[in-house]
């Protein structure tokens, strides 16, 4: 079995130099390059298997580098950005990024996220099999939710937003995205209904809804689903 | 106003002149009379009058008159020597006397009086010219207050003083020299005019002056002194004292408001270098020594070796990064004292050199001092730093392989190191920035060049000890740069 290809975009050499061992360790092949005329060449020419990429490149606007891959590559998009550019980070996602990381990271974290990524990538489409997490087992196919075995009463928008969230399978969900997704595109500036239908789900679903551990808040950004509750 | 005679003074002259022409005239009707018709000295004393009247207005000229006619009468109408008028025909000269006194006198003093008001607005009009002259030359409050506080009191108030409101309280911004507070009750009345008006006490009447926009200051006057002179001339000066009070204040308001402004944008600017620019060390940093704690085993002995010296790398280029940050904040700050010592350039060039250490390997670097350079008279520590930026800046914008030459030597009263690259050199309007803070060469996001602070570090380290720095590109070929530093001569 090969080695699942990564390509790394990033301008800082010294990136490079631990994340190549560290893809390598892992089990990854890392392809490296530092411009996004480069990514854009790579990604084209070696279609890797998923791609980290730097949104602070010198010659191109991470967003262009983003929307442009994407109108020819369909695999997961790791974003690394800084934690101030919350803007940024809300676009890449909106514009087809599978998710983020803030510089700076530790590779466990980076690597987690690769992962779910990576899952992501492998089954493009909706599972049909129920998502188990926790005491909690997700079957959206048949619009059953079970909590410690009894089943869990949701309304039809409860539903949708935690399929949303579900099958979005450990990778953070915008607001945008959400709203669209649930509301419609004409409420997408109405993160007010996400608050409140996020609290029910909690009351719902979660053991202490004060401190969440499946449907975590990504705080700007958006909402992630954790199945299982180890979290870097 | 000093130039010109009390009022009452002058007066009593003119009718003592006027006598003065009457007896004249008297005096030379006697001695002549022989010669004379008694018409013709009639004629003497009209003269008199109508000289008196010309010279002195009039109220002299009627008492020439009355004088004229009364001697006239005397000495030369009979019955003479007797002040009885003999016949009714001689009030018809007497009549005469008062007529041309009336009549010139009147007319004389129009014109007096009007050549002395012109005389008076002229005097007026200059000194507001003059008062306004200072005080819109006066680019301070305190600058405009004492112009204000001068003039007033050359206007005629006899002494003035200005406060204004500094920092919340009012404060003595303009006075006689000499007077730098005022008594408790003075202290209290000024305080009092600025809330309400007007207010007097402690021998001073306070009164406030209203700018354009509102009340900018309190003004005392010594309490003998009247404000409402007759040419308007002290009510005018405060109006123009208070617009300029105002001028002054809104400059100064500006000037902090600049400064504020430019301490934020300093601020934005180093909260900006820190997050981005330490966010790409501390990547490496956390990114491989992660990769080491989750890894160590499955990692080659020369890649953990790497790892690790990236690790060291990074935490020097932090190192660096804080340094010129606090170097900054020392400038800044304008903490810095620099320390005048006796200093061999060629020592602190060894110094520099040898902190720098690993950070020139692969860069080549001569140098050359001639023998005998003079000592340079500057703080050996700033000097040092100064140089470190200035060489780590060559080192970073060469390529490895760059050759760093560093040449001391002498001018007229300077002793000059430069340190020259034989890098890419600087285009020329990257040239006038290369000093800016945060200024980077190259493309904006090479962090590998650092914070964008040394040069301008250099330029402040150097400056504040008196000493200068330029930078010449292209120095040969099209390629080179050249940071020449001058630095005073250490005192014989």
């Amino acid at each position: 079995m090969s080695r699942p290809r990564i390509l790394v975009v990033d301008d800082e050499p010294q990136i490079h130099r631990f994340l190549a061992p560290a893809l390598e360790a892992a089990g990854y092949e890392p392809l490296r390059v530092e411009t996004a005329e480069a990514a854009l060449r790579e990604i084209a020419r070696r279609a890797p298997d998923a791609v980290i990429l730097d949104l602070g490149l010198p010659d191109m606007d991470g967003k262009d580098v983003l929307s442009k891959a994407r109108t020819f590559y369909a695999g997961p998009i790791l974003v690394l950005s800084a934690r101030e550019r919350e803007a940024e980070k809300i676009d890449a996602l909106d514009l087809g990024a599978d998710d983020y990381v803030e510089k700076p990271f530790s590779i466990g974290e980076l690597l987690a996220r690769l992962r779910a990524s990576l899952r992501r990538g492998a089954h493009a489409e909706p599972e049909p099999a129920p998502v188990l997490a926790g005491d909690l087992v997700l079957d959206l196919a048949l619009r059953d939710v079970r909590r410690g075995g009894a089943q869990v009463r949701l309304s039809p928008k409860e539903f949708d937003l935690l399929a949303q969230l579900a099958g979005a399978r450990g990778r953070v969900v915008t607001h945008r995205q959400l709203l669209t997704a649930v509301w419609g595109p004409a409420h997408v500036e109405d993160v007010a209904y996400l608050r409140v239908f996020i609290g029910q789900l909690r009351q719902k679903l979660e053991a202490d809804p004060a401190r969440p551990r499946h449907i975590l808040t990504e705080a700007g950004v958006g909402y992630r689903f954790m199945a299982d509750e180890a979290r870097d | 106003m000093a130039h010109a005679a009390p009022p009452r003074l002058r007066d009593l002259g003119g009718y003592l002149a006027a006598l003065a022409l009457t007896g004249a005239a008297a005096t030379a009707g006697v001695t002549a009379e022989p010669w004379l018709a008694a018409g013709n000295i009639a004629m003497l004393f009209l003269l008199a009058v109508l000289i008196a009247a010309l010279g002195f207005g009039l109220g002299p000229a009627l008492l020439a008159a009355l004088a004229a006619a009364v001697s006239y009468n005397y000495l030369f109408l009979p019955p003479r020597l007797t002040f009885r008028i003999g016949q009714a025909a001689d009030l018809v000269t007497f009549a005469v006397f008062f007529a041309a006194a009336l009549a010139t006198g009147g007319l004389a003093g129009r014109v007096r009086d009007a050549a002395r008001a012109s005389a008076q607005r002229t005097r007026t009009v200059s000194a507001l010219l003059d008062a306004s002259r200072a005080l819109s030359a006066a680019a301070t409050v305190d600058g405009a207050a004492q112009a204000l506080a001068d003039h007033v009191a050359a206007a005629g108030a006899g002494a003035a003083v200005v406060l204004a409101p500094d920092a919340g309280a009012l404060r003595l911004v303009g006075g006689p020299a000499g007077v730098d507070r005022l008594g408790e009750a003075a202290e209290a009345a000024a305080q009092a005019a600025w809330r309400e008006g007007t207010a007097e006490d402690g021998g001073w009447r306070f009164r406030s002056l209203e700018g354009v926009h509102g009340r900018v200051g309190v003004i005392g006057l010594r309490d003998d002194v009247s404000t409402a002179d007759d040419d308007g001339l002290v009510p005018a000066l405060l109006q123009q004292g208070a617009v300029a009070l105002e001028r002054a204040s809104l400059a100064r308001a500006a000037a902090e408001n600049q400064a504020l402004r430019d301490a934020d944008t300093l601020r934005q600017a180093l909260l900006n270098s820190v997050s981005h620019d330490f966010r790409t060390p501390l990547s490496t940093v956390l990114g491989a020594s992660t990769t080491l704690l989750d890894y160590e085993a499955d990692l080659k002995p020369a890649v953990r070796r790497d790892l690790l010296q990236s690790i060291a790398e990074e935490a020097r280029r932090l190192n660096r990064y804080v340094r010129d940050l606090l170097d900054m904040g020392r400038l800044e700050g304008e903490a810095l004292r620099p320390r005048r010592e006796t200093v061999e350039v060629d020592a602190v060039i060894d110094s520099a050199l040898t902190r720098l250490g690993d950070q020139l390997a692969g860069r080549s670097v001569t140098r050359e001092t001639p023998p005998g350079l003079a000592a340079a008279g500057v703080d050996p520590t700033l000097l040092e730093q100064a140089l470190i930026n200035l060489i780590e800046n060559a080192a970073a914008h060469g390529t490895l392989g760059t050759r760093i030459h560093i040449r001391a030597g002498e001018a007229a009263e300077a002793v000059c190191i430069a340190v020259e690259d034989d890098g890419p050199g600087i285009s020329p309007d990257a040239l006038e920035r290369v000093f800016d803070r945060f200024h980077r060469g190259g493309r904006p996001s090479d962090r590998a060049a650092g914070l964008g602070l040394g040069l301008s570090i250099a330029k402040g380290f150097v400056e504040a000890m008196g000493g200068g720095i330029v930078a010449e590109s292209p120095i040969a070929e099209g390629r080179g740069t050249r940071m020449r530093i001058t630095l005073p001569k250490a005192a014989p």
